[in-house]
């Protein structure tokens, strides 16, 4: 690691005190990123890594201009941004070309934008196009290309403008696992050209080991609100081995620090009821019925016991969001969460075991544990006519749980339910009533 | 010959405007040539008739050698309006989807604008125009067009403003990385993005322009008879000479018209659009190849012509140059003049409004409070037609649209049979049908909602059609395994599916028949008046009368029941079908 006055000198862009919030339809603030501190530096490759939800996104939205933070202050070469960050360009992670134009009239576009003379126009964009391995595709249109065409074009169309930094918001996430890996490695050989422009690359991504193949340093997310758990230097000589034993030692490290912030080992199950006014809800992980009864049939199959990394990668699911079956898994008592593994509890492993009706009843037995539960029965009982409005649940979930989305919580809240049998909702009539 | 053309051209241009292959002519260059040519005629005496001497009314000569002219007159009106209708969507939406403050005027303003039939505009822009212009043609000319614009505009602007509103975020996102400047943006995502709804729209308008022609072109107002030579007034002519014959070459000369503009201009361009088709949407057309588009591509000559017009748009928006001198200007300094033109604009609306509605309550004081209730129960009798003739209408399309769309074959041999029938405007076969029904001994009263029908069944078929080919196949499949009959899959599947599509059609469709009404409750015939006691008839006789006061009321009268009954039915409706059964 140089010394902090040449690190000074390589510095390129500072995010400062960021705070970000925004406003539910409801009128309430949803704080999505919380004192956010980082420098980015020339020549080095920054990775933003965490789960689903955490502000990866709206972090580097920030950092390119589109948003501008509730609190807080972007630098440029010092200068406080107030506009599109000028020396940024983006790679999406849906590739957002432009359908009506080929390859060749999305990549001239922004040149066009930057107001460069014609002749210089092709080109840019034909030297552009050659260097992603495009040349003879300048005439088709986006729909004819597969995915990781695509994202080829929407990296030649970045890398024309010559950007200092090069922002990539999940950029491999929509492309098959193959042409990601080629994607990758011409990345790197792109940014690795010393005389040229970028010479940062930022990305975010929710793979493991693609930010440790690539980036320079890690920064680990964590979520509720969004915020900074630990930065990480990546130490490792490119090119970087997949099966070498410093960069699985890497890995290991990132998992047990992401599992540890995200799921810690202290016991998060359903708070007593008590018979005091405040009530403490808890939050309802972002996780289908289906998906929980899958984890588990899974966990069974494999002994009853999984490291979370390893499934997450068998099964095709983000970890972020495997994480989150995981936690509501954990709250119904059917799995227990000790460092990086799942383990299947007695109970979890009763309800594979049975048939649906018992399945049924063991999963409205876990549900009647949790308060969030009681008290929504508690005010049916009180409800005239025996109807609950969708309204007053929501309202009290605004009111319990300021930090959620109520509606999507609702959703999780009601679908769960279903599936137990604790009451009914009727869609058209936006009532829960008893079963 | 033509390589030294380019020669000749890359010295002056420095070579850059000209696409990189040889531009080879072609015959259909010549053709264009002379098409060229003969529009540079017909506009030469287009403007002849216009800045000819004042004459309230023209003679109208029946012969039918006189109806090429005719037809062509009627053309340049319809096209000309239809031009102010894009230029007014273009500006409207772009302003109602930008300026949040305004959008909550200019929304609401397009939808209530929407429901006042054209008649309504009718008497003030005649006395504006033929007063401020009262030495030549143009102010009648003016009033014309403006009527037929008004037919044409509103569906324009209000999918224009939806599609500027529904631009994907990360799009726009994109525009904003790359420093796209608002014309930028505009130009290169923003109207490509509405191209295709546009496109679609414009083709709806043009024949909702066709729907008044013949009271556009030759209307009573008062004591003054006001008449254009034109398509429209020949038919009116014909009408009242009860001249059959004349009659028939009219209608023969509109379904010509009709399908020169589908062959020559919308199918060209609705092919041509289909470059603008975001992946995920469905297909809205039936049309697949436009022999014309295929030609002209090849017409060195619009090469050319395109070749120079990027020239010049570089040499306007993107010469770096004249950038630079742009960003040099302190962007607050743009901005403050910018803000006080649209503050004059605001002030100006809110002062036109203002007068507007203390004239209108001038105008309206001398109505008794027994009028408005006689207003309020004839408004409830058209309403009942115009329901009536709703319902006979999906009776009918609902089995033939589901046939049509389910059917490709079907949907590829008739869908341009249809279009075409469509954009006749039904208001030239009213008359014969008229005659028709009064020999089966039918009167007025019910023979009006045959006529709305016919003016109105088409919107509610187009819908039709489009649901039915919007059905996912698996679905289909999943019905023929389960065995389902005929009757199980209406039931369950069908009609479900359609709904959504089949609302679009009944409101498009009853904002047709009420318009319709207007000229289906009241005609004229060999100097008869037929009438039946109904909203669109005291508009028409009020009109032909110029009694402003009763034509105000009953305008306002029943632009309420057009506001209303969308609020109250088919918002509720449309919002249950997009909860229910969007598939």
């Amino acid at each position: 690691m140089p010394d902090l006055n040449m690190r000074n000198n390589l510095l390129l862009c500072e995010l400062k005190d960021i705070n970000h919030s925004f406003v539910l339809p409801n009128g309430n603030p949803v704080t999505v990123l919380k004192d956010i501190n980082l420098s980015i530096f020339r020549e080095e490759i920054v990775a933003l890594l965490g789960p689903s939800g955490c502000g990866k996104s709206t972090l580097l939205r920030i950092l390119t201009g589109l948003i501008h933070p509730t609190t807080g202050q972007v630098l440029y070469h010092g200068i406080s941004l107030k506009d599109v960050n000028p020396g940024v360009s983006v790679v999406f992670q849906n590739f957002v070309l432009y359908p009506w134009m080929t390859v060749l009239e999305n990549v001239e576009i922004v040149l066009k934008a930057k107001g460069i003379s014609r002749n210089e126009i092709k080109q840019f964009a034909d030297k552009a196009l050659h260097d992603v391995g495009l040349t003879g595709y300048e005439e088709a249109y986006p729909r004819e290309l597969s995915g990781g065409m695509k994202q080829r074009v929407g990296i030649a169309r970045a890398l024309v403008v010559e950007p200092e930094i090069l922002c990539m918001d999940e950029p491999f996430s929509q492309v098959d696992a193959l042409t990601a890996e080629t994607l990758r490695a011409e990345v790197l050989d792109i940014w690795s050209c010393a005389e040229k422009n970028p010479t940062t690359v930022f990305m975010v991504s929710h793979d493991i080991k693609e930010v440790v193949y690539m980036a320079d340093r890690i920064v680990i997310m964590g979520s509720n609100p969004g915020c900074i758990r630990s930065i990480l230097q990546n130490p490792l000589p490119h090119p970087r081995d997949y099966r070498s034993a410093e960069f699985l030692s890497l890995v290991d490290r990132i998992h047990s620090i992401i599992t540890s912030a995200i799921i810690p080992d202290e016991e998060i199950t359903a708070t007593p009821v008590t018979a005091s006014t405040e009530f403490v809800l808890e939050p309802m992980p972002d996780a289908s019925v289906n998906e929980i009864i899958g984890l588990l049939e899974v966990l069974n199959a494999h002994q009853g016991e999984r490291d979370i990394f390893h499934l997450a990668i068998e099964i095709h699911k983000e970890f972020g969001h495997l994480i989150n079956i995981a936690k509501a898994a954990e709250l119904l008592d059917f799995v227990d969460t000790p460092k990086q593994k799942i383990l299947l509890t007695e109970l979890g492993k009763r309800f594979v075991e049975s048939d649906t009706k018992d399945r049924k009843r063991l999963w409205k037995e876990q549900l009647y544990k949790l308060t969030i539960y009681n008290r929504i029965l508690d005010m049916l009982k009180n409800a005239p006519k025996g109807r609950l409005e969708r309204n007053h649940v929501e309202e009290e979930l605004v009111l319990h749980l300021p930090q959620e989305d109520p509606l999507k919580m609702f959703n999780i809240l009601t679908s769960w339910a279903r599936y137990g049998e604790l009451f009914a909702y009727s869609e058209d009539t936006g009532y829960i009533t008893f079963e | 010959m033509s390589n030294h053309v380019t020669k000749i051209f890359h010295k002056i241009w420095g070579g850059f405007a000209i696409p990189h292959k040889p531009i080879r002519f072609r015959w259909i260059d010549f053709l264009l040539v002379l098409g060229i040519a003969g529009l540079f005629y017909g506009f030469i005496s287009v403007e002849k008739e216009w800045t000819g001497v004042w004459y309230p009314a023209v003679e109208i000569d029946l012969n039918p050698w006189n109806l090429p002219k005719y037809t062509f007159f009627s053309m340049v009106r319809g096209i000309i309006a239809y031009g102010l209708s894009l230029a007014f969507t273009l500006a409207y939406g772009y302003w109602a989807a930008k300026d949040k403050m305004a959008e909550k005027v200019l929304v609401p303003l397009l939808d209530i604008l929407q429901s006042i039939p054209v008649l309504g505009f009718m008497p003030g822009l005649a006395l504006t125009f033929v007063g401020l212009f009262h030495q030549s043609n143009i102010g009648l000319e003016l009033t014309a067009i403006i009527m037929i614009f008004t037919g044409q505009v509103w569906n324009m602007t209000l999918s224009f403003y939806h599609s500027l509103c529904s631009v994907p975020t990360d799009m726009r996102e994109a525009a904003k990385t790359f420093r796209f400047n608002w014309w930028q943006t505009s130009n290169w995502v923003e109207v490509p993005y509405a191209a295709i709804g546009l496109v679609w729209n414009s083709m709806m308008s043009m024949s909702g322009g066709w729907f008044f022609l013949m009271i556009s072109e030759a209307f009573v107002l008062g004591h003054n008879d006001f008449r254009l030579p034109g398509l429209g007034s020949y038919m009116s002519i014909a009408v009242n000479q009860g001249n059959f014959p004349a009659m028939v070459y009219a209608i023969i000369a509109m379904i010509v018209m009709i399908v020169f503009l589908d062959i020559f201009l919308w199918r060209p361009v609705a092919v041509w659009s289909q470059k603008f088709k975001i992946e995920e949407t469905g297909q809205q057309f039936a049309t697949s190849s436009s022999f014309i588009l295929n030609l002209l591509k090849k017409a060195g000559l619009l090469q050319y012509t395109e070749g120079i017009f990027i020239y010049l748009i570089d040499v306007i928006a993107g010469n770096p140059s004249f950038k630079k001198k742009v960003q040099v200007k302190n962007i607050r300094k743009i901005q403050f003049p910018f803000r006080i033109f649209v503050w004059t604009i605001y002030a100006a609306f809110i002062g036109l409004f203002g007068f507007g509605c203390w004239k209108l309550y001038h105008m309206l004081q001398i109505l008794p409070l027994s009028s408005w209730g006689c207003l309020l129960w004839y408004g409830c009798l058209t309403l009942s037609r115009v329901l009536s003739a709703v319902a006979i209408g999906t009776l009918w399309t609902l089995p033939i649209g589901l046939a049509i769309g389910l059917s490709p074959k079907l949907s590829r041999i008739l869908q341009p049979v249809i279009q075409i029938a469509a954009s006749f405007p039904a208001p030239m076969l009213f008359i014969p049908i008229i005659i028709i029904l009064k020999t089966a001994g039918i009167g007025l009263g019910y023979g009006s909602i045959a006529l709305m029908l016919l003016g109105t069944q088409w919107y509610i078929l187009f819908n039709v059609i489009a649901g039915a080919m919007s059905i996912p196949t698996d679905l289909k499949e999943a019905s023929n395994l389960y065995k389902m009959n005929l009757c199980q899959k209406l039931k369950n599947l069908y009609i479900p599916a359609v709904f959504p599509f089949l609302i679009t059609g009944w409101v498009t469709a009853t904002g047709g028949a009420w318009n319709a009404s207007i000229i289906a409750e009241y005609a004229v015939f060999r100097g008869h008046t037929l009438t039946t006691s109904g909203l669109g008839a005291i508009i028409s006789h009020a009109a032909e009368k110029a009694d402003f006061a009763m034509l105000t009321g009953a305008v306002l009268t029943m632009s309420a029941f057009v506001v209303v009954f969308n609020r109250l039915v088919w918002r509720s409706l449309y919002n249950t079908a997009q909860k229910r059964y969007t598939l």
